[in-house]
């Protein structure tokens, strides 16, 4: 089970958290121009990373705000959780998994 | 409270039965307050028309004269009090006349269990993966999880004691749970 960081509330259980999939992909400005692949593309395709990925969760059972968390997939270790539109944090020296 | 005067949630089917140290509270005026909280006309417009100042700091709860403030998130808090929920929404909606905010009387939404006495902590502990050790967790805290798997707003108003809001629904089986969960400390004292 995970232990993730809140940027409101704090260190909270998982069972408190929704997923939210692959964080910083940007809805098209103007959708209507869009062919039904890059549609498609924008809805669907996901990077499926192995490794440290940004993604996305709500804190639903707590403050029920939506912020992103930077998390190895493979060894589920956090490197760190921030608030939509800021940057990911840095990835520590020590990192250790998939790169 | 004239208007809540008949209300009756399905844990007062099972609320005679409950142990020393859990009570279901008389319903409570709870007024859903949202608005922005680095806008400090909002704050000063709030601040007139409860005495409250909101609290800014997540999961604590501010007291005013006749109601209290629980931060629920950054720009969500639940004014609760014993006076009528419909004064305090006009009184808000007056005061925040052409701001941007919504004001929405809940009161009927969530009902209140008081949990007291020396294991209630302990109590609280069983029943969610949230710390409520005395010394994480004091009084004027409040937070919002899941009490035995079902949503809460936990809230300590004195020390070795707390008010959990479930919602309505819930309320049975919350109350259930929480007198089984005391029902140990009883036999020990």
């Amino acid at each position: 089970m995970l232990n993730i960081d809140c940027p409101w509330c704090g260190k909270r259980h998982e069972t408190e958290f929704r997923y939210g999939g692959e964080a910083h992909i940007a809805r098209p400005e103007d959708p209507a121009k869009l062919e039904d692949t890059e549609w498609a593309e924008f809805l669907f395709m996901r990077t499926n990373t192995k490794g440290y990925f940004a993604e996305r969760w709500l804190h639903s059972h707590g403050c029920r705000r939506w912020f992103n968390v930077f998390r190895n997939t493979v060894t589920h270790e956090i490197v760190g959780s921030y608030k939509m539109g800021e940057k990911p944090p840095k990835l520590p020296k020590s990192a250790g998994g998939t790169k | 409270m004239a208007e809540t005067e008949f209300w009756i949630t399905p844990a007062a089917a099972i609320a005679s039965a409950f142990p020393d140290g859990l009570t279901e509270l008389s319903p409570r005026a709870q007024v859903n307050l949202r608005g922005d909280a680095e806008d400090a006309s909002f704050m000063t417009a709030v601040k007139t028309a409860t005495g409250i100042d909101l609290p800014e700091t997540p999961n604590k709860a501010a007291t005013g004269k006749e109601f209290k403030a629980l931060w629920l998130s950054p720009d969500e808090w639940l004014l609760v009090g014993e006076g009528e929920a419909a004064t305090l929404v006009q009184n808000l909606e007056g005061a925040l006349k052409g701001q941007h905010f919504a004001v929405n009387n809940l009161s009927a939404n969530r009902t209140i269990f008081e949990l007291s006495g020396p294991h209630c902590h302990h109590a609280l502990m069983k029943s969610s993966e949230v710390d409520f050790h005395p010394r994480v967790f004091a009084p004027g805290d409040c937070l919002q999880t899941l009490i035995a798997k079902a949503q809460a707003i936990v809230e300590q108003v004195e020390e070795d004691r707390f008010h959990i809001y479930v919602r309505s629904s819930f309320s049975r089986y919350v109350g259930a749970w929480l007198a089984e969960a005391l029902a140990e400390y009883r036999l020990a004292d």
